[in-house]
């Protein structure tokens, strides 16, 4: 099988070899309460219950009328008691509903449905209803990546197991334990995104897996209707960071490019992470949402690292000291991983659907030194696999020059941060760019706003009002 | 609600981890590097180079950090960026260099060249080229003196070491001086050869590439300069664009004039700017075109300095000038991803 990659990229260590052959444990918060963030991915959504309901693992807790929404449901079967802001990912106060657990079973799931007799628009509607999302970080709702724009002829459904992030290895395992759910997904999400072939991706780590996939795949063809009917191939890539980025891997795999602003579909690609394919496949036939989140939590403060499943809204200190033991020294704690990861103030923060990984991280393995001087080593060209200039970008926006900084490439870059691991002087080239984006947004909007308001000069004493903060919030950052 | 007890919790955005050579690991490598060829030119010339490399390196460190001191920043000493520069300058200047000079040629490289600019990173043009420019152009006499390197074919009958090095110190010509076509004659490396009182071109080579011979402490040891550019070069700590584009430039330039490729090679201080000085972070291109470019500028002058200009080698100026281009070539970016044309229809994954 011949190894598919792409230029650019950095090595980091992989450090995959303390989880990478553990099983998928379940675990439950000692609490037995659960703070299910209202909005996990897509538009803002209100809360269907309130305190004092009795819910059923599976109902649906949080919804939205609003185009790109995705509704949230009950992960254990209880006792709605707050509903109040929590510390959530990122940092924020966000609105969570917080469920004590009854100790009991109770479903309330969906029937399954037979997603090769159902009409497409009935397969939609499931995935949404399902309430699932890009599960590899982004969280970006899989019915909109499915449905791609009219006139968007998909070629590949790329099944993203390339896990370039190091420390995580729960999408391994995933493929590893579940690889049946994980061809299935796929074969539903082609039929759904009308994909002529479904490409599973792995990095060359992960080598072992291949076989285990590839029985699967004969599995499903044994019986050569519905999903059995679909092409599909593994395929494994360097591992190099960051190989799972949509990009990235798309021009690995097909030698394609996505086009400059737009989405994979503009080049016949859909790329769904294993883990939201494995959803999709429960949603199906099990009727199941996306309730539980299986994780991998390590890092060099982490006594006990382990794959684990658990209900989403789990307050990953509740997982603290058991499942989940530390030893002292923890120096930073991340959502997700280490190179796209959110630094987190405590541990007090539940697992949400993207969710792929918590990491306790000592001082000696994390940076925790401030930006020194840019030598101008140009170490961060290199690194950039979209082949943007960051030591430029960062210039230019030091000089106040938003023209200058977009041309090398500002508004182009996914935040893989390549660049800042491969920086002698430690710059925070992420930091300086989301500024930088939000300072090309505004005048992007104030250039418009100048637009509308010449075109409205007739209208009395308009002004350019009412511009909304545009739907480039919703610029994807990709699933690592 | 357990909380990691007794931890401090750092925040910052990501990524959370990076690989380990920060800045002053790199700079202690680059030293590392350097140090066998100061050692080498020590052993060549003897104890004027120790003194230079010594007064050079203490110079720049001392100047940058009372300059720091002075206008109350921290001191990075630390970093051996210093260090660097001061032994990068003491490496080109001739190993005769009268110690109070070279203590100007360091003032002037951290100070004016380095520091004025805004310091580590932020500086225009290449501090040890532009110390030994300011030196060479306010004491062109000293700068151009060169003494014989230790006679080694002599050591083991002239017996005493005192005596392997040319007692009296003579100006020496180097091979550089008679490679300039005078009034249109080109010497073949046989000429120069006999007329520096070796056997044969073979010999002359020989010589050169051992860097048996007269010229700047550093410059003149090329095997030493090819090991350790190649380890840098290995190590993705210097990049290969700006040294091969300026070494092929400057050897086909020549060669088409008529000159020994082989001689270019050896000469003057080619290889030791392309390597050490073309590659300076902050003073050249950071992108790859850019760096080729420069590279290819800074060798073609050193190519038509050498056939056509009043001093015998312009190393320092070529690469000088090229640093005032590097803004101009940080323009041209490498195309971007996703900036192609559409899509060729029904490609299939290769």
């Amino acid at each position: 099988m011949r190894i598919k990659s792409f230029s650019g990229g950095i090595h980091p260590h992989a450090r995959k070899e303390k989880t990478a052959s553990l099983p998928i444990e379940s675990a439950f918060p000692s609490s037995r309460m659960v703070w299910i963030p209202v909005t996990q991915g897509g538009a803002q959504n209100s809360v269907l219950v309130q305190v004092g309901d009795t819910v059923s693992r599976g109902q649906i807790i949080a919804e939205s009328e609003a185009a790109m929404s995705v509704p949230v449901h009950a992960s254990v079967a209880g006792v709605v008691r707050k509903i109040e802001l929590h510390l959530v990912a990122g940092n924020l106060d966000s609105p969570c509903v917080c469920i004590e657990s009854d100790g009991t079973d109770r479903t309330d799931f969906m029937g399954a449905l037979d997603p090769f007799t159902c009409t497409r628009e009935e397969a939609l509607a499931r995935v949404r209803a399902a309430g699932i999302v890009g599960m590899g970080g982004a969280a970006f709702p899989s019915y909109v990546k499915l449905n791609p724009p009219k006139g968007a002829k998909i070629d590949y459904l790329i099944a993203n197991g390339a896990e370039c992030e190091p420390y995580l290895t729960i999408d391994a395992c995933t493929m590893r334990e579940s690889a049946g759910k994980v061809v299935d997904g796929l074969a539903i999400a082609m039929r759904i995104a009308d994909a002529k072939e479904g490409i599973i991706a792995l990095e060359d780590d992960k080598a072992d897996i291949v076989p285990i996939i590839e029985k699967a795949i004969a599995e499903l063809h044994a019986v050569p209707i519905g999903p059995g009917a679909c092409a599909m191939s593994v395929v494994l890539c360097k591992a190099k960071y960051p190989e799972g980025g949509e990009k990235t891997l798309i021009e690995a795999i097909l030698g394609r490019q996505v086009p400059s602003g737009g989405i994979p579909a503009a080049c016949g690609c859909v790329v769904q992470n294993v883990g939201t394919l494995k959803a999709i496949s429960e949603a199906f036939r099990e009727g199941k949402p996306l309730i539980d989140r299986p994780l991998t939590v390590s890092g060099g403060a982490c006594a006990t690292p382990k794959n684990i499943e658990v209900p989403i809204g789990t307050l990953v200190g509740d997982l603290i000291p058991a499942p989940i033991a530390l030893t002292s020294g923890v120096a930073k704690i991340v959502s997700g991983g280490p190179m796209m990861g959110v630094a987190m103030m405590s541990a007090d923060f539940p697992v949400q659907k993207n969710t792929s990984g918590v990491l306790f991280l000592t001082a000696r393995e994390t940076v925790l030194s401030d930006e020194t001087p840019c030598i101008g080593c140009g170490f961060c060209m290199g690194a950039c696999s979209y082949r943007l200039s960051p030591v430029l970008i960062v210039r230019a926006l030091k000089g106040d020059n938003l023209a200058e900084a977009t041309r090398c490439g500002l508004m182009d870059c996914v935040e893989c941060g390549a660049c800042g691991y491969a920086c002698p002087a430690r710059i925070k080239f992420i930091e300086h760019f989301r500024v930088g984006k939000q300072l090309v947004r505004a005048e992007r909007q104030r250039a418009q706003a100048r637009e509308a308001a010449a075109k409205d000069s007739s209208g009395a004493n308009r002004t350019g009002d009412a511009i909304i903060p545009g739907n480039e919030t919703f610029s994807r950052k990709g699933d690592l | 609600m357990a909380e990691p007890d007794g931890n401090d919790i750092y925040l910052s955005t990501s990524p959370h981890i990076a690989q380990p050579l920060a800045t002053p690991l790199i700079m202690r490598i680059v030293v590392l590097c350097l140090l066998p060829i100061a050692a080498f030119g020590v052993w060549l010339y003897g104890l004027p180079a120790l003194v230079t490399l010594i007064v050079s390196v203490a110079s720049t460190v001392i100047f940058e950090s009372l300059f720091r001191l002075a206008i109350k920043k921290d001191v990075r000493a630390g970093d051996f960026s210093a260090v660097i520069t001061g032994l990068l300058l003491a490496l080109v200047l001739p190993p005769t260099t009268p110690p109070w000079m070279t203590a100007l040629g360091a003032f002037f490289a951290v100070v004016v060249a380095k520091e004025f600019f805004g310091g580590l990173g932020a500086n225009v043009f290449n501090p040890a080229l532009s110390g030994r420019a300011f030196l060479f152009v306010s004491f062109s006499k000293p700068l151009t003196t060169w003494i014989a390197p230790r006679a080694v074919d002599a050591v083991s009958s002239a017996s005493t070491l005192a005596q392997a090095y040319t007692p009296d110190a003579v100006t020496s010509a180097t091979p550089l001086s008679y490679i300039k076509p005078a009034e249109g004659a080109v010497m073949t490396a046989s000429d120069i050869a006999s007329k520096l009182g070796l056997s044969s071109d073979h010999e002359l080579y020989r010589r050169m590439f051992l860097g048996l011979r007269a010229g700047s402490i550093g410059e003149s040891a090329i095997f030493l300069i090819l090991i350790f550019g190649a380890i840098l070069v290995a190590t993705k700590i210097i990049d290969w664009r700006a040294p091969v584009a300026m070494v092929a430039t400057a050897v086909a330039v020549t060669w088409i004039a008529g000159i020994d490729p082989v001689l270019t090679l050896l000469s003057g201080g080619l290889l030791f700017g392309a390597v050490f000085m073309a590659t300076d972070y902050a003073t050249s291109p950071v992108t790859p075109w850019g760096r080729l470019l420069f590279g290819a500028g800074a060798g073609l002058i050193t190519a038509l300095v050498r056939l056509y200009g009043g001093y015998p080698e312009s190393v320092m100026f070529s690469i000088l000038i090229m640093n005032a281009v590097t803004p101009f070539l940080n323009k041209i970016i490498p195309r971007m991803y996703g900036k192609v044309s559409r899509v060729r229809k029904g490609e299939s994954p290769k």
